[in-house]
C-alpha cells in the first residue's frame, strides 16, 4: 500500500476528514461554543489514533495492529471476516467493491488475495440483489456476509431484508444463516446519506438481529457469533469509531461475544446511561466529567439492540434508580424509545426520577458542522441532561 | 377447421409432433396429464368453496396458465429449486407438494406447509421438495433464486433454480438486477415469466414499451424464448433445454409463456377489465387442459377411459385432501411465539397438536 493511500483511507469517509471538519466547525461558530469543545475532543482523539499504528503490515489483519497488539474497531472487524472465512468454507463475502478495492473503508483489504474471487465477490450495485442473493444462498446452507458501502444503503434492498429475510423462518422454518454488514452512524461530517442509524428500522421487523457495538472487542466477538449464528443479523459499524478506538482484542479463533447480551463499561450508582454504538464512548467521556461533579455514572452498553437484554437494563436501574437513555437513531421511536418504556413498565418502583431521553430530533442527518453538532448529542449535552435528572 | 387451432393455426399434424419433440414417453405423458387435470380441478373446487364461504383468506386462481406451471415445473429434476408466486400451485403441485397438506395450509391447520403461520397459496417445502414459501412482494424470489443458483455453481453440483413471475413483475428493478446478475455469473438460473396479460387489472401495454418480454433477454445476455403458454408440450420443451443450458454451466436463459388469466387477480376480482370475447376465445379454443387431453388421444397416448380415469383419480384426492385438511388441528395458540429464530427449536420439534379440533 503506498502512503498515498494510506493517507486517504485514514479519515471516515472519502469525503472528509473529521478533524479538520471539528475544526472547521469551531472557527465557524467563534469562540467557546459547543462545536469549539468537541473540536478539542477530536484533536485528542486524532492525537491516539495516530499511535494506533496505521494499516499496512500485510495482508492478514492481524498484521495490521500496532506493536502493542492492540487492534482499531475496523480491523478488529476484519479479524472476524478473516477468522471465519478461514474456519468455515461455507462462509463468503459479497458487496461493492470489496475484492480488488478492499472495500470503501477499507475493511476487507487482502481478502481476495487470501480467499479468492469467488469468496470475496464484487457484485454490481444492486443491494435487493445482494440482500436476495444472500438469502438463496443460505438457504442453500452457505453463511453469506454482504457488505453495504454504508448502512444507508441497506435501505436500497430494504425489502428483501425486510419482507423476505425477516419473515422467511417464522413462515417456513428454513434457517437463514447470513449477516448484512455496514458502516453507520454521524459525527464524520458525511450528511444525509452517510451518517444514519438505521437500527430501529431492522429492529422492528422481529426476525432479524441486530448488533450495534461500540469497541474492538465487541465488534469482534460479536461478529464472529453472528456469522456463526442460523439468522439473518444486521451488523453495524459506527464509522466514527473505525479508526478512533482501539484495544487488545483477543487472539483466540474462537473467542465470541454473545449476541443479545449488554455490559456495563463503567460502573456506578448514581444514575445510569443506557446507550450503544458510538454513543458510548460520549457517555464515558461525560461519566468522568460527571465525577468530577461528584456524580456517579453508571454507562450500560447494549451492544445489541435486538434481541434487547432487558435484565442488565433493569439491573442497572434498580442500582441507580435514574435513567438517561442515550441513542443517535433518531429520537422519536428509535432504540431508546423502547429502552424507556421497558423502564417505565418494568422498573417504575425503583425510579427516583423520570426516564429521560437524549437522542437527535427527528430529520436528516444535516451536514454543516454547526448544523451537526446541534443535532447529535455531544458530550456537553450528555452532562447537562445528567445534571438535571439529578436534581429531581 | 376441426384439425387445425383457430388461433394459432397450427395444424393437427404440427401438434403431433410437438409430442415427438418433447421425447417424452407414454407414461410421461399421461403424468403431465394427470398434473393439469388436478390443477385445473382444484382451482374449481376451491373457488366454489371460497364463494360459499367456506375457504378462509384468499384464493388467487392460476386457470388457463396451467400450461405454463405444469410445463415449467416437469422439466426439472427433484434436487432442483423452484421459486414460484402466489398464482404458480400448478408449479408447486406439479413440483411434488402434497394436495392435502396444501389444503391444511389454506385452512390454517398445523398439517400445512408453514403450520398456520402463513395462509392460502403462501406455501413452500425447501427441505422435502425445494420449492420456496412463496411471499406477496413481487419478484422477491428471483434475487432467491439468483442466490441458490450461485450456491450451486459454488458448490459445482449439476442442479438448477427456475424462479417464475408474471409480466406485473418484470417492471420491478429487483427483476432486471437479477437476470443481469445471472447472465453476468453465468448463474445455473431460469427466468420463466408467465405472461398472461394483465399485472393484477394493467393490461401488458402499460407495462412495457418492448413488443415481447422474451427480447430482454438479449439485453442481458442470455436467450429469450416466447412460447405459447396453452400449449403444454412447447413450454416444457423450452424449458427443458433452458434447464439443461444451465445445467451444462452456459447460463440462464429467459422463457416468456403466454396465456390469458381467466379469472380476477383474486376471488374478490371480477376481471372486467379483460374483453369478454378474448376470454372467450381462450376458454373455448385455447383451454391448456382440454387441448391436451384431447392431443394425447388423437395421438393414441391415451383413450377415452384412461381420461376418465385420471379425472376420477382427481376427484378422490380432492376429496381425500379437504378431509384431511378438515381433520387437521388448529395451531396451538401458545405457540405463537415460537420458531421466529432458530434458536428455541421449535422447526426442529414436531408441532403441537393441541391447537384444538375447527369449529
Amino acid at each position: 500500500m503506498s502512503d498515498g493511500d494510506r493517507e486517504r483511507v485514514g479519515g471516515d469517509t472519502p469525503q472528509a476528514s473529521p478533524t479538520t471538519a471539528a475544526e472547521q466547525a469551531a472557527k465557524t461558530e467563534g469562540d467557546g461554543g459547543r462545536a469549539a469543545a468537541e473540536a478539542e475532543r477530536a484533536k485528542k482523539v486524532e492525537k491516539d489514533e495516530s499511535e494506533a499504528g496505521a494499516a499496512g503490515h500485510g495482508a492478514e489483519p492481524r498484521g495490521k495492529r500496532s506493536d502493542k497488539g492492540e487492534a482499531t474497531y475496523l480491523i478488529a472487524v476484519a479479524e472476524a471476516l478473516w477468522e471465519e472465512m478461514e474456519r468455515d468454507e461455507r462462509v463468503f463475502m459479497l458487496g461493492e467493491d470489496i475484492g480488488v478495492y478492499g472495500g470503501a473503508f477499507k475493511v476487507t483489504e487482502g481478502f481476495i488475495d487470501r480467499f479468492g474471487p469467488e469468496r470475496v465477490w464484487d457484485t454490481p450495485i444492486m443491494e435487493e440483489t445482494i440482500v436476495g442473493m444472500s438469502i438463496g444462498a443460505a438457504m442453500e446452507g452457505f453463511r453469506p456476509v454482504a457488505e453495504f458501502q454504508y448502512a444507508d444503503f441497506m435501505t436500497c434492498g430494504f425489502d428483501e431484508i425486510v419482507a423476505t429475510a425477516g419473515k422467511y423462518t417464522y413462515r417456513s422454518g428454513v434457517p437463514l444463516p447470513m449477516v448484512l454488514r455496514g458502516p453507520s452512524g454521524g459525527g464524520v461530517r458525511a450528511s444525509a446519506f452517510h451518517s444514519q442509524n438505521p437500527e430501529p428500522l431492522f429492529a422492528h421487523v422481529g426476525g432479524l438481529k441486530v448488533i450495534c457495538p461500540a469497541f474492538p472487542t465487541d465488534a469482534k466477538g460479536l461478529l464472529k457469533s453472528a456469522i456463526r449464528d442460523d439468522n439473518p443479523v444486521v451488523f453495524l459499524e459506527h464509522k466514527w469509531i473505525y479508526r478512533r478506538i482501539k484495544e487488545v482484542v483477543p487472539d483466540d479463533p474462537d473467542f465470541l461475544i454473545p449476541i443479545g447480551k449488554a455490559e456495563v463499561k463503567r460502573a456506578g450508582d448514581d444514575v445510569s446511561i443506557i446507550t450503544y454504538g458510538a454513543m458510548v464512548h460520549r457517555a464515558l467521556e461525560a461519566a468522568e466529567d460527571l465525577e468530577e461533579q461528584g456524580i456517579s455514572a453508571e454507562v450500560v452498553d447494549l451492544r445489541t439492540v435486538y434481541p434487547l437484554d432487558v435484565e442488565t437494563i433493569l439491573e442497572s436501574v434498580a442500582k441507580t434508580s435514574r435513567a438517561l437513555v442515550l441513542y443517535e437513531s433518531l429520537k422519536y421511536l428509535g432504540i431508546g424509545s423502547e429502552v424507556s418504556a421497558v423502564i417505565a413498565e418494568e422498573a417504575f418502583e425503583h425510579l427516583d426520577a423520570p426516564v429521560m431521553r437524549l437522542a437527535p430530533p427527528n430529520h436528516a442527518v444535516p451536514f454543516s458542522p454547526p448544523l451537526e453538532d446541534a443535532f447529535l448529542p455531544l458530550t456537553d449535552d450528555i452532562v447537562a441532561a445528567v445534571d438535571r435528572l439529578s436534581k429531581w | 377447421m376441426a384439425n387445425t387451432d383457430t388461433r394459432t393455426g397450427r395444424s393437427e399434424e404440427d401438434r403431433r409432433s410437438a409430442i415427438e419433440a418433447s421425447g417424452l414417453k407414454e407414461e410421461q405423458l399421461q403424468e403431465i396429464l394427470y398434473f393439469l387435470v388436478l390443477c385445473r380441478y382444484f382451482d374449481e373446487r376451491m373457488e366454489t368453496l371460497y364463494r360459499q364461504g367456506r375457504l378462509p383468506g384468499a384464493i388467487y386462481s392460476g386457470r388457463g396458465q396451467e400450461g405454463t406451471h405444469v410445463g415449467v415445473a416437469y422439466a426439472l429434476r427433484p434436487e432442483d429449486s423452484l421459486f414460484p408466486t402466489h398464482r404458480d400451485l400448478s408449479a408447486q403441485l406439479t413440483k411434488g407438494l402434497e394436495l392435502k397438506r396444501i389444503m391444511a395450509q389454506f385452512w390454517g391447520r398445523i398439517d400445512g406447509y408453514t403450520r398456520g403461520r402463513d395462509g392460502n397459496s403462501h406455501i413452500g417445502d425447501w427441505n422435502g421438495s425445494r420449492t420456496f414459501t412463496v411471499l406477496s412482494n413481487l419478484p422477491n424470489g428471483y434475487p432467491v433464486a439468483a442466490g441458490a443458483a450461485l450456491a450451486y455453481q459454488m458448490r459445482r453440483e449439476p442442479r438448477v433454480a427456475l424462479a417464475i413471475c408474471g409480466d406485473g413483475a418484470t417492471s420491478n428493478g429487483r427483476w432486471h438486477e437479477s437476470l443481469n446478475v445471472s447472465a453476468i455469473k453465468k448463474l445455473p438460473v431460469v427466468w420463466v415469466v408467465n405472461n398472461n396479460q394483465w399485472a393484477y387489472s394493467t393490461p401488458n401495454r402499460l407495462e412495457f414499451a418492448v413488443p415481447t418480454i422474451a427480447e430482454r433477454g438479449v439485453g442481458y445476455g442470455m436467450p429469450g424464448v416466447r412460447v405459447d403458454g396453452t400449449e403444454v408440450l412447447d413450454v416444457y420443451t423450452a424449458a427443458t433445454e433452458a434447464v439443461e443450458r444451465a445445467r451444462n454451466g452456459d447460463g440462464p436463459s429467459l422463457i416468456e409463456s403466454v396465456s390469458l388469466r381467466w379469472k380476477g387477480h383474486a376471488g374478490h376480482d371480477p376481471a372486467k377489465y379483460v374483453p369478454k370475447e378474448m376470454l372467450e376465445d381462450y376458454v373455448e379454443h385455447r383451454d391448456p387442459v382440454k387441448k391436451f387431453a384431447e392431443l394425447l388421444v388423437m395421438a393414441g397416448a391415451i383413450d377415452q377411459e384412461g381420461v376418465k380415469g385420471i379425472q376420477e383419480r382427481v376427484e378422490r384426492e380432492f376429496d381425500e385432501g379437504f378431509e384431511f385438511a378438515q381433520q387437521s388441528p388448529l395451531p396451538d395458540a401458545g405457540d405463537v411465539d415460537l420458531g421466529v429464530f432458530t434458536d428455541d427449536g421449535y422447526w426442529e420439534r414436531e408441532p403441537s397438536r393441541e391447537g384444538g379440533a375447527p369449529s
